[in-house]
This record gives C-alpha cells, structure tokens and sequence, in this order.
C-alpha cells in the first residue's frame, strides 16, 4: 500500500510544481477534447433534433443504427479513422495521422452518435402539449423548433458533458491515431496507461486526478448553468 | 345577419377520429364581439370545435370562414388573431415575464413590452412585483392557469377561445380569471369562445349557450339537455335513471341514445309534493343559483337534481311567492310529452 500513497504525494508535488511533461499531456488532451466537442456538438445537436423532432419514414431504422453506435469500441474506431487517415488511406493527403486535429476528429466519431442520440431523446421526452400551446401562441415553424430545443437545453447539456466524459477518458483512439508521442500527441489517458506500465505510479495518479477534476469541473460549471438559465 | 358581423362563417364542418364521426356542423355564423359558451357532455365536440376555429386542426370537410376570409391550411396572419387557452396550465421552463412576454416576442413586439406583461399579470390577479421572476415550478396550479391567460390576453387576440378554463384551478384562480375574460372583452371588444361543464357560470359570461351532444349542436339559450341512454318504462314511455332511484320520464325517442330537450318554461316548480297531478316527473331537487334573466320579469333557477342539472324560467312574482333561494328544497314537475327529441 506504501507505493500507493507515495504515489499519490509524488503526484501532488507533480501538479503542484507545474511539472513539464504532466502538463503537456493536460494541454494535449484539453486541446483534442475541445476540439472533438464543438465538432460533435455542431453536427449531433441538429442531427439529433431532426432525429427526435420528425416523423419520417426510415426514423426507426435510422435510430437503431445511432444508437447501436453508441457501443462502438474506441479500438475499432482507432483502426476505421486509421485505415482512412494513413498515407495509404482516401484521407491520407490530410496529414492527420499522429497528430491531435486526427485524435480530435476519431474522437468526433465515437462521441457524434452520442450527442445525436441523447439530443433526439431529450426531444422526443418534451411535453406533448408544447407544441399545441405554442401553436395557439402563434409561434410556428423555426420558432417552434428553436423553442422545442431550448425546452430541451438541460437533457441536451447532459448529452454534451455524457459525450465530454467519453471522449477526455477513451485510450484507444489517443494511442492509435495519436501514436502517443511525447510533447506532442501524448493524452492524459495514453500517459497514464504508459507511466503505468512502467511503473510510474507518481505521474499515472497525478494525471488520475486531473482527470477526475476535469470531469468535475465540467459537471459543475454544468450544474451553475443549469441554475443561471432557471 | 349581415355576413359583415360574422367574424366565423362555419359551413358543413365534419371532423372525425380513427373513422368515428366527432363534430358535425351544418351551418354557423359567429357575431363580432360575442360571447359564446359550448356546454355538453365530454365527447360532445366542444374541444374539436375549439381546435378547428383556433386553426389548429382542419376538419375533415366543410369551410371556416374568418372575416369573411376564407381559411385555407395554415395562415400565419389569421392565426395570430386567434388564440386558444388549453385545458391544463402548461408552462415553458422560464420565468413568468418571459412566458407572457412569448407571444409578443415571436410577434417581433418590444414596444412597451414590460408594461403590457405587467399589464396582462396585473389583470389576472397576480402582481409583477412578486411574480415576473417566479420559475415556472415555483406556481401552484392555479397561479399557472393565471399565468397561461396572461400569456393569451397580453397579445390583445381578437379571438379568445377558453377550453374548460378553471376545470383544474382553485377557487380564487376561477373568480380572478372570470375577471380577467370579462375585462378584455370589455377592453379590446374580443370575441369569446368558452367551453365549459360549469353551466351557471357559462350562461354569466356568455351570451348564448351552445348545447352539444355527440359533435352536434343540440340547442342553444337556456335549453335543458338531457342526453340517454333511455330504456322502456311502464305505459308506452321511456326513462332515464339518476342514480338516486328518481328517474326522468319521456316519450319514446327515436333511438335510445337520442337527445331530449326541455323547455325551461315547460317546468313547474312546488314546495310541496303535489298529490294529483298528470305530470309523470315530479323529481326532488334544491336550488343551486339564481339569475336575472334576459326578460326583467323573469328568473332563471338553476336546480340540482341527483346529479343532473335543471334550468328552469319562472316569472318574478312566482319566484316571491315561493320564496325561493339557493339551497331551498323543491319539487320540479314536468310532462313527459314536454320534450323534444334531437
């Protein structure tokens, strides 16, 4: 248990000392999760308001194959964005494999499914008589659909920080497409797994914690918005 | 009347749910400015009727006429003159500012828009001081309701349809939102459309009463509805149970689900049990209410009767000679071949 708890004030002295390397991972992860998520938002918001605001004829089919790629593992999309990133790959040109935009953008494709699913959910959930009392307020159209969507804000915020949480802690995809390269595609994740195997205790808790605190820190800052838009 | 005056022109309006037949009207014509109620049972058509005049719904065949305009799908133009207060409060996730002030905004209106909030808050009883900034959960449900109004009656609408408006609201709620509807007419001459099971209020706030039954309207004024199902009884006539071992006494309808109006002048009304009368209805009820009506000399008294409601118009000087008030135990008498089948 002793390595346990040196461990964990080794990590402390780690962040505390703004220890280099510890940090460059934090910057790399921030850097491709932030970058993943306003894609993901961007497309999986109106994606999954069409899915969960219309009828149409397929709308069954289409959400049996979102949310069956809701399972999707991190692996199998590491090699998929791999086989189409590398040099021999169709998006080969691009230059993204080894790189973070390429983390960020496997990343898009593991969390997209979740922001569409979740979204479409949080709509079809509304309140079956919004519609009816927006319509006798006049509203129609657009602003029924704008208004539908900020009904939704809080299910649609939770979709964000659920597709957050799964892109800041996936490991398959930061050590296939990023290579886990150090100083420069090297991830939270990717480092804890590495220092782990080495056993560098020390840097894997201090990166934990980070970890942890990042997950904290958005569901809080969530929590603030949540009461701010009461 | 001139077509002028007609602010709705109804013809051959059908409208029918999953193949059965929910609203059947032939021919109507709503004056400007009128008060209109719609009573009758649940199931009568009274929403449907609602939804359709809102532009909400589109009936299965027939023609809405508005100003004279024929309506044809959905009219933004039209529509925004017309609002419906649903049955139960439904608020969005905002303050009470921002829910009334949702219509205007839509409108594009930013002009006095706090004063025409506070205004239309004001005129259903709840005070911006207190409420403008109250969440949407943090309301009973009558202070929701209220909320909702507020919501309808600050866009000045030249149509307001109120479907069962204080079915679910306390007491208070219901008195403060009679006001409010009373006012508006007032204040901006609008129409009114209210659906209702509340007859003693409906026949207060309106100026006629449409009877319905079945999608049907059945009758209109002060009418007594009383719908089936009517089985044989003794010597050729037929009955109505009321459930407190009385039953209503008629000729043979057309069918047993038919619907039999009373004249309200057709009943006579006893202190006492009379001991021989040809009259097959001599039914016990009490008095609920009285009210002043359209004629100075007469009085409309609303009577329960196990749970079936009776209107009845007697003269003035009948009601003083029976000393009648709500609460007072009488008999009400009627003949069998006083009804008209619809």
């Amino acid at each position: 248990m002793g390595y346990i708890s040196e461990g964990f004030i080794s990590a402390l002295h780690l962040l505390s000392s703004g220890n280099v390397e510890t940090y460059s991972a934090v910057f790399t992860t921030l850097k491709a999760s932030s970058l993943s998520m306003s894609g993901s938002l961007l497309i999986g918001i109106p994606l999954g308001f069409l899915l969960g605001y219309f009828e149409f004829p397929a709308k069954r089919h289409a959400r049996a194959v979102v949310d069956t790629l809701l399972a999707l593992p991190t692996v199998v999309v590491g090699l998929l964005v791999y086989a189409f990133i590398s040099r021999r790959g169709p998006l080969g040109d691009f230059g993204l494999l080894f790189t973070v935009p390429g983390i960020a953008v496997a990343q898009m494709v593991l969390v997209i499914p979740i922001v569409i699913s979740l979204t479409a959910t949080a709509i079809e959930g509304l309140d079956r008589r919004l519609r009816l009392n927006l319509l006798t307020l006049g509203a129609r159209g657009k602003q029924i659909a704008l208004t539908s969507l900020s009904e939704a804000r809080y299910a649609v915020l939770a979709a964000a920080v659920t597709a957050y949480g799964r892109a800041i802690s996936e490991v398959g995809i930061s050590m296939m497409i990023g290579g886990n390269i150090k100083w420069h595609t090297r991830t939270i994740t990717t480092a804890i797994a590495l220092e782990t195997g080495k056993g560098q205790f020390a840097m894997g808790i201090a990166l934990g914690l980070v970890l942890i605190f990042l997950a904290f820190a958005v569901n809080w800052a969530l929590s603030v918005l949540k009461r701010k838009t009461d | 009347m001139n077509k002028k005056d007609c602010i709705y022109r109804l013809y051959d309006i059908r409208q029918a749910y999953g193949g059965r037949d929910v609203l059947d009207i032939p021919e109507i014509c709503i004056e400007k400015g009128k008060s209109i109620g719609l009573s009758g049972p649940n199931g009568s058509g009274k929403s449907t009727m609602l939804r359709i005049m809102a532009f909400l719904e589109t009936p299965l065949s027939g023609e809405v006429y508005f100003n004279e305009k024929k309506v044809n799908g959905d009219e933004p133009a039209l529509r925004n003159q017309v609002t419906l207060l649903l049955q139960e409060p439904f608020l969005l996730k905002r303050t009470v500012f921002d829910n009334v002030a949702y219509g205007l905004k839509i409108r594009g209106i930013s002009e006095n828009l706090k004063d025409r909030v506070n205004h239309a808050l004001r005129s259903v009883g709840l005070y911006p001081e207190e409420f403008a900034h109250r969440r949407w959960y943090e309301l009973s449900g009558g202070e929701a309701q209220r909320v909702c109004l507020a919501s309808r009656l600050v866009l000045r609408p030249k149509v307001l349809m109120l479907d069962e408006p204080t079915a679910s609201v306390d007491r208070r709620s219901a008195v403060m939102m009679k006001e409010a509807i009373a006012s508006i007419r007032q204040s901006y001459e609008t129409t009114l459309f209210i659906a209702s099971h509340d007859l003693i209020w409906l026949n207060q706030v309106t100026d006629i009463v449409f009877r319905m039954y079945e999608g049907r309207i059945v009758g209109s004024g002060t009418e007594n509805v009383i719908s089936g199902p009517w089985h044989p009884d003794k010597d050729g006539l037929w009955a109505r149970e009321l459930g407190d071992g009385q039953k209503i006494i008629v000729t043979q309808p057309e069918k047993d689900t038919s619907v039999a109006i009373l004249d309200p002048t057709s009943i006579i009304i006893s202190l006492e049990k009379p001991a021989e009368i040809s009259a097959q209805n001599i039914l016990q009820g009490k008095i609920l209410q009285m009210n002043m009506s359209s004629d100075p000399e007469k009085v409309e008294l609303h009577i329960q009767v196990a749970r079936f409601s009776f209107t009845c118009i007697i003269t003035r000087f009948a009601a003083e000679e029976l000393n009648a008030l709500p609460g007072l135990d009488i008999w009400v008498i009627f003949k069998a071949t006083s009804v008209s089948w619809q």
